[in-house]
């Protein structure tokens, strides 16, 4: 948010000029941006459904009613806090990144969804007729604001979705204005107010933003049941290192489990070979050597068990942490080569 | 030598009788024909695998003349160690029956160290009773390496040494010393 509102102040007039190479660039992103919308607007709709319940006004009825101009009336007050950013769709772009990101990252990122959401509902039905009067004023929270609007100008030519989504915000933004006279909600236009000098006191907005935040709306968990699920899969991100240490064969040694000579001798593995899978580590190597240790001292290379003293099964079960750590160490050590 | 039975056998061997009786099936346990060309084999193999990754990790190594069975190896102090800066050189002797016995590794350079004596002998349980045949000549390198920020103070064969760990300053100044003098006595 705070970037968002900084980077809105300059750059409209550079960005203006240089629109052409960029436009193409903004439409090849839209179908990415407008997986992320969706993913707001999801958000959203939990949110405001959780919202509903918990006002004291209980007006539930209209929670996701379809848009009228009833709805859209009782957004007017917000329009002039919005119209700064209609003429600086260009860096919707750049705050859009920046906003989609939030909501992993930083604990007032929904909220900063949030607002956008709200502001852009009453920028988009008042359309350009709000003009120049308080375009300043919004420098704090019009940047998300802008992002939608960017948005729109690209959805119209890559799909029917917008008015979709449209409707939907309108609806979320009335439910939203009907919540403010509950206690928790006075923050949200209370930014509006005060942010009309820029990124000082976006800052200080962003602050103001969190209480409102913890009462009822929070950032996705990855276990959460109604996380949407157009969302970047973190936990998948997380696990992408891990196939590598994965273990194939059941054991440390996995990752070596199909090698193409023996280990100890460097002798080819036949097929009879490879089929023999000796110890529960998954230690692999030929008959031969096998053979040769079972008559020395008949343990595993891998891991220095004796080898198929006992049922392995229950070897392993007793055994299984002691067994593994020790594994991974040697395994380490052998993989380097 | 043997035929190689197929693995079916081996496993119903395992489990109907609990402990296969290897000895008794091969009434004649150790002496087996050395199969010098299997070792230096494997051998070769090692030195590929060092001469490709061993000099980034501060190890390597070379046969020693004309036999593969003996080779000569370097440790660079790790960083940050007493024993930063310093390269030691050791001798690797491995035996016909390699991998299956560990070679014998010794200290060429004088080495000031709780777990080295003054002979160059090494303690080190992989080198003795916790030696694995998956153990190859870059990883007892390594060990080694290791081994020197990591000093078994339980079993020393330097006590000096051993004692004088804890006070950095003269432990340094005696490793420093030590391998001075080791690379003056060999010049």
């Amino acid at each position: 948010m705070v970037s968002d509102s900084i980077a809105a102040m300059p750059i409209p007039s550079a960005a203006n000029t240089k629109n052409p190479g960029k436009k193409k660039r903004t439409n090849r992103s839209a179908k990415l941006k407008q997986c992320k919308i969706d993913a707001r607007r999801e958000q959203w709709l939990s949110q405001s459904a959780v919202k509903n319940k918990g006002c004291k006004d209980g007006v539930d009825d209209d929670s996701h009613a379809p848009p009228s101009p009833a709805v859209k009336h009782t957004n007017r007050p917000l329009e002039p806090l919005n119209t700064g950013g209609r003429a600086e769709e260009d860096d919707g772009l750049i705050h859009h990144d920046s906003d989609s990101e939030s909501p992993t990252n930083c604990p007032a990122g929904v909220l900063c969804g949030t607002d956008s959401g709200t502001n852009f509902t009453g920028s988009s039905s008042s359309g350009g007729s709000s003009s120049s009067s308080t375009s300043s004023s919004s420098g704090g929270c019009c940047s998300g604001n802008i992002t939608e609007e960017e948005d729109e100008g690209d959805d119209d030519d890559d799909d029917g979705c917008l008015d979709d989504w449209e409707a939907m915000a309108d609806a979320l933004a009335a439910d939203d204005k009907r919540e403010n006279p509950c206690p928790d909600s006075p923050p949200v236009i209370l930014p509006c107010e005060g942010s009309n000098v820029g990124s000082p006191n976006s800052k200080s907005e962003g602050v103001r933003f969190v209480p409102w935040g913890s009462g009822n709306s929070r950032a996705w968990r990855a276990d959460d049941a109604f996380r949407p699920q157009s969302l970047p899969n973190l936990s998948k991100q997380l696990s992408m290192p891990n196939p590598d240490r994965r273990c194939v064969g059941g054991g440390p040694w996995g990752r070596a489990s199909m090698p193409s000579s023996c280990p100890i001798c460097c002798e080819d593995l036949d097929l009879t070979d490879t089929s023999f899978l000796p110890c529960l580590c998954g230690f692999r190597l030929c008959l031969f050597c096998h053979k040769r240790i079972l008559e020395e001292d008949g343990r595993c290379p891998g891991c220095r068990k004796p080898y198929e003293c006992e049922p392995v099964e229950t070897e392993a079960s007793v055994l299984g942490g002691s067994l593994t750590l020790r594994l991974a160490r040697s395994c380490s050590m052998i993989e380097r080569s | 030598m043997e035929v190689r039975y197929n693995p079916a056998a081996a496993a119903d061997n395992s489990s109907d009788h609990l402990r296969p009786p290897a000895s008794s099936k091969h009434p004649l346990p150790s002496p087996h024909p050395v199969d010098t060309s299997a070792v230096s084999k494997r051998l070769q193999k090692e030195l590929m695998a060092l001469m490709m990754s061993g000099g980034d990790l501060g190890v390597s190594a070379f046969p020693d003349g004309e036999s593969i069975f003996t080779w000569i190896g370097t440790i660079e102090g790790g960083k940050g160690t007493q024993y930063e800066g310093l390269s030691y050189k050791l001798s690797l002797r491995f035996p016909l029956d390699y991998p299956f016995k560990p070679p014998q590794v010794k200290f060429e350079t004088m080495c000031f160290h709780p777990n080295v004596d003054q002979f160059g002998n090494i303690c080190l349980d992989i080198l003795q009773d916790k030696w694995s045949s998956a153990y190859d000549c870059r990883t007892i390198l390594l060990s080694i390496q290791s081994l020197l920020e990591e000093p078994n103070l339980e079993s020393p064969l330097n006590s000096y040494a051993a004692a004088l760990w804890n006070d950095k300053e003269d432990y340094r100044r005696m490793v420093h010393k030590q391998y001075f003098a080791g690379e003056a006595l060999e010049s």
